[in-house]
């Protein structure tokens, strides 16, 4: 398929390019960080009930849940990396 | 919260007048009107196009290096890179040389530190022989990237792009930089983890044995196709590994000086608004003690751990 045949192939307008850039970072970085949110909930709320269910296990749980923590967290910063270089860098 | 003052055992008379909730939303108010209040008086100056954010992670060569086409200028990375690398051996070797039966305060906090990559990091994975092995490798990755990463929170005047004058001296402006906020930092050190790993599972297992345990257990009646083809797939993640591990330990640390510049005022002057900044800066204390209080630490311990976990995984024998 010829895709300059598309409109959307051939933006040239900046004011449309630089929108599409803004829209890029804001819905990547926030859908992004909706993903990261609920996992990192999970995490901490699923720590809470082991804790209360089994406090003995609390020094040992600790260690595992920084380590999910970050695990999750870190795809929040994933997509807010690619944001940024979308907006900034292309 | 009324529970909590009925319960209060001393009896305390309930202070009447407003509850917390309403105090915080009071405050709250108060706080966007006078934000509010800056941006009907200053106005604003329309978006300023000469700030570049981006210039702030720039590399300027400070020393220029060519050999080819290789460029190996000292720039402020360079910098920071032995900064961190000088804070680790200084700390370690001087602790190392004056160890007190009664240890101090900075002592007890190497200590704990010391403790936490022997037993959690390095124990948590490995054992024996292999612990023994390998604790030195982790233990230095874990205390570099914490040196590196709270480095990149203290100001130094490293930004020679712009400069002030005390007294006709002219000095670069302070700038905050991390060496793990550059993507070539954490990818060397992710590539000296992913060769190290496959070498000691090579080392431990032999050859084709060790590609050979990549194949989850469990799959002894499948045919020789499905055996590719998962076998694919774990080739896939093990190089999906490389980009995980170093672009989580510089996305994190990245992101957190990008907000730290945003909200200390870098919004309000790319937007023209000051009175944005009036709102934003509050929030840029709060993510600082957020980024040094737990991103700094946590990310050297998951950067350490997970390479614990990468040798433990190659080596052991149900993997």
């Amino acid at each position: 398929m010829d895709l300059t045949a598309l409109p959307l192939a051939e933006v040239t307008d900046e004011g449309v390019k630089g929108a599409g850039k803004a829209i890029a970072l804001g819905v990547g970085a926030g859908l992004g960080s909706i993903g990261a949110g609920i996992g990192v909930g999970f995490i901490f709320g699923k720590e809470i009930e082991s804790v209360a269910r089994q406090p003995e296990m609390k020094s040992e749980l600790e260690s595992i849940r920084w380590l999910g923590f970050a695990l999750t967290e870190a795809v929040a910063f994933y997509t807010f990396i690619f944001g940024l270089i979308a907006f900034f860098l292309s | 919260m009324e529970q909590a003052t009925a319960q209060a055992p001393s009896g305390a008379p309930k202070r009447d007048g407003m509850s917390t909730k309403a105090k915080f939303f009071i405050g709250l108010g108060i706080y966007v009107a006078i934000a509010i209040l800056l941006l009907l008086i200053f106005g604003s100056d329309g978006k300023n196009e000469e700030f570049k954010p981006q210039n702030e992670f720039k590399l300027e060569p400070w020393i220029s290096i060519h050999l080819g086409s290789l460029d190996l200028s000292v720039n402020k990375a360079v910098l920071y890179l032995f900064l961190a690398s000088l804070a680790t051996i200084f700390t370690m070797v001087w602790i190392a040389r004056r160890m007190h039966q009664k240890p101090n305060r900075v002592q007890t906090a190497v200590e704990v530190a010391y403790d936490l990559t022997k037993n959690t990091i390095t124990g948590g994975s490995l054992s024996g022989e292999l612990a023994r092995k390998w604790f030195p490798f982790i233990a230095a990755l874990f205390f570099w990237i914490w040196f590196s990463n709270m480095l990149g929170f203290l100001p130094l005047p490293t930004n020679t792009e712009h400069t002030f004058s005390i007294g006709g001296l002219e000095i670069p402006s302070f700038a905050i930089y991390a060496a793990t906020a550059n993507i070539a930092i954490p990818l060397v050190l992710t590539l000296v983890v992913w060769l190290s790993y496959h070498v000691e599972g090579i080392r431990s297992k032999g050859l084709f044995p060790y590609f050979k345990s990549w194949l989850p257990p469990g799959l002894e009646n499948m045919s020789a196709v499905g055996k590719g083809a998962i076998f694919v797939i774990e080739v896939i993640s093990h190089f999906v590994r490389l980009i995980s591990l170093s672009v989580r330990l510089f996305a994190n640390i990245l992101a957190g000086h990008l907000l730290l510049l945003f909200m200390g005022g870098g919004l309000a002057v790319l937007l023209g608004i000051a009175a944005l900044g009036a709102l934003t800066f509050p929030l840029a204390f709060l993510f600082f003690i957020f980024e040094v209080g737990l991103v700094a630490t946590l990310q050297a311990f998951i950067f350490s751990t997970l390479s614990a976990i990468y040798i433990g995984g190659a080596t052991s024998a149900t993997h």
